[in-house]
């Protein structure tokens, strides 16, 4: 066995370890620690990706020493090894970026705890990515869940105390259903090995029993993991958690947290169901409207919104729906473009929400729109990195939200009964997109007479402007080279079945 | 070859440089910098022009099937060459003009960098590479349709992008059929969608070909979807509007070209549902443009009328698919240009000069302003179309090519309709000529003083008035050249 194939195991445990010693650390401290870890998983993930595109097959890795059937497995992919690394580079730009203003939103007492969640949330994250076992990845949502309750309450006051018991509420129903699913499928097949599942859930399916359960347990865990995620329905504790939490906090769980359940999602329905009976059943049905009517909703939603951060926050319902959209096609060509879109979109809001936070900074920390009129003056930098961030967003060619769109459009074109109800709610939504972001930077544009407040240069935000640029850098690169980026989805998506 | 890639990277960022750097403490200074930028411009396009031959010239792939590549070809050149005339006289006449106005540094940025935009549209040798630079169009000329920032002009401008947009999204969504249906989304005289593909999904493909011409027609202001030109062009200031309404709009124009007769061919679209739902839109809104134009009162929206129905001159010759008609649409893009920018200007200046802006002010303006009155009545000849102005030549194209066409019924009633269209164009046109000339025995000529403005404003006016009339006098040469492609393409 060469010794990288422990690097998996040692991310997830690296991150853990980091999270218990940080409970014993001042914030300043716990803060370089997490700086820290979150760069060594980065090159561990980076070094585990070209290991295992370099062999050019997954890798398990046996947890203890039980074998097969008892054992606990992880196994590493090509896309597994890729989104470690993308998650962990968005979480470190994300820390970064949200670092000055983190003195504000906590008290200073608790800084270490942020850091705790942190570490913790990077490390369930790390598991949900990687491992093989399905009971594993119910205990780690549930961490996930813990964590992320925490990012969003650790800013004290009402509406976040609010926020985050709605929150855990949502979530916990979500894992709930989950929890069931499981159970239903241990009870079927009696394994909770993924690849050993998978086997005797194509027995059952070939011998026709057990035709319900088996869609129940679909059900429960889609619905489940897309409650997590906020589908459209069941979006209604989003804004609140990421309009009021704090920046970094939003940034984590927008482009994170939620994708995590997705990419977990999309381990079940390849390697636990297997994706020809996950696209048989009628959920798959289910899982492409309630995406549709999620860009729709969405942005309609957004578009009425009169604070920036709860804008952009209802803006990831749509996206969300996006993704749900390309799972929903039932194709490996709509999977790959969701793939993509989780790469894109986790890229994109985090920018959107640390830009707008150096501009709500530059206006006497008012979130309505009226107040943010000439922000971009104010603070250059960040103008600029929300326009980028919104033209993205809109699915402007040059940027990563427009291959995402030409990916599903290419996907939809292939798919011949949801074809036009996905291109025209693409296109509905690209315009209802264009609309609130557009404005938005329109009025961030607009000059003031008498600017009445102060004005941020680069020497005042260096750590802050250099997040930035890296992040616009990030949306280029996707948007500009993206063939590497979409043969490497494609390569992983093989690698999973 | 790589000029190509100067021409269109210099004014871009040109444009980026101005917008970024401080304001400038001396106006000369920053007069100086756009006056060298647009000639250095000038001469890149030049040489693109000259030196490029047939090559084409990839500049990236955002994916594996989709190049960036640009090329230059007879349709790039006329377009090319308009727009820079258009540009540098505008440009210069904005020296003077903008002095009354804020905002000057962005003003030019933009301008720029919209300039550096419809240079690499003529040069884009694919569709996505086509695409890309729309969008940016959009994103780009909407900073100089709100640039005074009033209520109206933000409403305008996202009156304009929310246009704009559906338009475009309705172009993407041709370009992903064409995409999985054509072999290939390069650019080449006559069509790329192979016969088998034509006959297999015909029907799908007139569809798209439709979505796709409403989708581009957004920009050429064509009926249904023309409702953001006459709020968007107006509020603009004047030398932006000129650009707006004679070298933007024709963005859209070229669009229509590349998709119709170099995607998917003339032969396919000939004779189908897609050829006449197009030609009675184009008519409907020459007709629609023209009334519209005739009743309204305020100078500068008049004009923008106007060019909703000048710009379906075009398109109805376009749709016509016959040599001459072709012909004429060509020459008429050039001279629509020419006098729609002269036009502009000339309201432009008498804005500056007088502050006047409704028609019925400008009683006596032609004693006030003789020079740029004559200059405004010579091209308003040439776009009702009076010999031996350009404007002439290039609607007997237009009027013979549909009468040779063989159409039924339009092949007469496509004539008839830019007849009416033209006298209906006098009507609109004149008044002011008329009144400004001869204001009649009542008018107090105690108050009169002579308000000509200075040469900044007179030189690109008069430039734009030779040119148009030149078109008309020696069409020859130009009608040769023209046929060379359209031969090729009809």
């Amino acid at each position: 066995m060469d010794f990288v194939q422990n690097f998996p195991a040692i991310s997830i445990l690296l991150c853990l370890f980091a999270g218990i010693i940080s409970s014993g650390l001042k914030g300043k401290v716990a803060k370089h620690v997490n700086t820290v870890l979150i760069l060594i998983v980065t090159v561990l993930s980076a070094s585990t990706l070209l290991y295992v595109l370099d062999t050019g097959e997954a890798f398990v890795y046996v947890m203890g020493k039980f074998p097969a059937p008892w054992g606990n497995e992880i196994r590493a992919g090509v896309l597994e090894a890729f989104m470690a690394l993308f998650f962990c580079i968005i979480m470190l730009l994300s820390m970064f970026g949200g670092r000055k203003k983190l003195v504000d939103e906590v008290e200073e007492s608790k800084t270490f705890l942020y850091y705790v969640l942190t570490n913790l949330l990077l490390s369930s994250l790390l598991a949900l990515v990687y491992t093989n076992d399905l009971f594993t990845a119910y205990v780690f949502v549930e961490i996930n869940t813990i964590a992320a309750c925490g990012l969003i309450m650790i800013r004290q006051n009402g509406r976040t105390i609010e926020a985050a018991a709605r929150y855990m509420i949502m979530s916990l129903l979500g894992s709930g259903l989950l929890l069931m699913g499981i159970c239903m499928l241990y009870d079927l097949t009696g394994h909770l090995l993924m690849s050993n599942i998978k086997e005797q859930v194509a027995l059952i399916a070939a011998s026709g029993e057990y035709r319900i359960p088996l869609l129940v347990t679909i059900a429960l865990m889609s619905i489940g993991l897309s409650i997590k995620s906020a589908l459209f329905p069941f979006h209604a504790w989003l804004p609140d958690a990421y309009g009021y939490s704090t920046v970094s906090s939003a940034a984590i769980l927008s482009s994170l947290v939620s994708k995590g359940y997705i990419f977990l999602l999309i381990k079940i329905i390849y390697r636990v169901i297997g994706f020809d009976i996950f696209g048989a059943s009628k959920i798959i049905n289910v899982l492409f409207i309630f995406g549709l009517m999620g860009m729709i909703f969405g942005s309609l939603s957004a578009i009425k919104e009169n604070d920036i951060r709860r804008m952009i926050a209802f803006s990831s319902v749509a996206q969300i729906g996006y993704i749900y959209m390309g799972i929903g096609m039932g194709t490996q060509a709509g999977m790959a473009a969701s793939v993509f879109h989780i790469l894109s979109h986790a890229a994109t809001k985090s920018l959107l929400f640390i830009a707008a936070i150096g501009l709500t900074d530059v206006s006497a920390g008012s979130r309505k729109f009226i107040d943010l009129t000439g922000a971009a003056y104010r603070n250059k930098w960040a103008g600029v990195a929300f326009t980028v961030g919104s033209l993205s967003m809109v699915g402007v060619p040059l940027f990563s939200g427009f291959i995402s769109k030409l990916l599903f459009a290419q996907a939809a074109v292939q798919v011949n009964g949801k074809m036009l109800p996905a291109l025209i709610v693409l296109g509905i939504s690209t315009v209802l997109n264009a609309i609130y972001f557009m404005k938005t930077v329109i009025r961030i544009y607009t000059p003031v007479e008498e600017d009445r407040h102060s004005s941020v240069t680069f020497k005042d935000m260096r750590l802050y402007a250099v997040t930035l640029v890296c992040f616009i850098v990030l949306n280029v690169v996707l948007g500009v080279s993206s063939q590497p980026i979409v043969d490497l989805i494609g390569q992983g998506l093989a690698m999973f079945s | 070859m790589y000029y190509m890639i100067l021409a269109i990277l210099f004014p871009i960022l040109a444009g980026t440089y101005l917008l970024v750097r401080k304001e400038m403490k001396n106006r000369r200074n920053l007069l100086i910098t756009v006056g060298a930028a647009l000639i250095i411009t000038t001469a890149l396009v030049a040489a693109a022009l000259c030196f490029s031959g047939n090559g084409m010239l990839t500049l990236f792939s955002l994916t594996d099937k989709l190049p960036i590549i640009f090329k230059v070809d007879e349709i790039s050149v006329i377009f090319s060459v308009m727009t820079v005339i258009i540009f540098v006289c505008a440009g210069f006449f904005s020296f003077e003009y903008m002095k009354h106005e804020e905002k000057e540094k962005r003003y030019y940025g933009f301008y720029m960098i919209v300039f550096g935009i419809l240079i690499a549209l003529c040069f884009a040798g694919n569709l996505i590479t086509f695409y890309l630079f729309f969008e940016m169009l959009t994103l780009s000329s909407m900073p100089l349709v709100l640039h005074n920032g009033s209520r109206e002009a933000i409403l305008a401008g996202l009156k304009y992008l929310f246009y704009s947009l559906c338009g475009a999204y309705m172009a993407l969504f041709g370009l992903y059929f064409i995409e999985r249906y054509g072999n290939t989304l390069t650019f080449s005289p006559g069509g790329v969608i192979s016969a088998a593909a034509a006959a297999e999904h015909g029907g799908i493909l007139l569809g798209v070909a439709m979505a796709m011409l409403l989708g581009f027609g957004v920009k050429a202001g064509m009926f249904p979807m023309h409702a953001w030109l006459p709020t968007a062009h107006p509020v603009a200031p004047a030398p932006a509007s000129a650009v707006l309404s004679a070298v933007i709009v024709k963005a859209g124009i070229l669009a229509i070209v590349r998709v119709v007769y170099y995607i998917f061919g003339a032969s396919f679209l000939r004779g189908t549902w897609v050829q006449t739902a197009w030609m009675v839109l184009a008519l409907i809104t020459v007709f629609m443009g023209s009334m519209l134009a005739y009743r309204e009162p305020v100078l500068k929206k008049r004009l923008a009328y106007s060019t909703v129905s000048q710009l379906s001159y075009i398109l109805f010759g376009l749709a016509v698919m016959d040599t001459g008609s072709v012909t004429g649409s060509l020459l008429h893009v050039l001279s629509h240009g020419f006098i729609k920018s002269a036009l502009f200007l000339c309201a432009g200046a008498i804005i500056y000069m007088t502050g006047k802006t409704r028609v019925e002010e400008l009683r006596g303006i032609g004693k006030e302003m003789p020079l740029l009155m004559w200059c405004y009545t010579i091209v308003s000849l040439g776009l009702i179309g009076i010999p031996p102005t350009g404007g002439f030549v290039s609607k007997w194209y237009l009027a013979e090519g549909a009468l040779s066409s063989g159409i039924p019924v339009f092949d007469w009633l496509g004539p008839v309709i830019l007849l009416v269209s033209a006298l209906l164009t006098a009507g609109y046109l004149l008044p002011v000529t008329i009144q400004g000339f001869f204001p009649g025995a009542d008018y107090d000529y105690r108050t009169f003083q002579k308000k000509e403005p200075s040469w900044f404003m007179t030189i690109p006016v008069l430039i734009l008035t030779v040119l148009s009339v030149f078109i008309g006098l020696f069409p020859n040469g130009l009608v040769n050249y023209l046929m060379q492609i359209i031969e090729k393409i009809v």
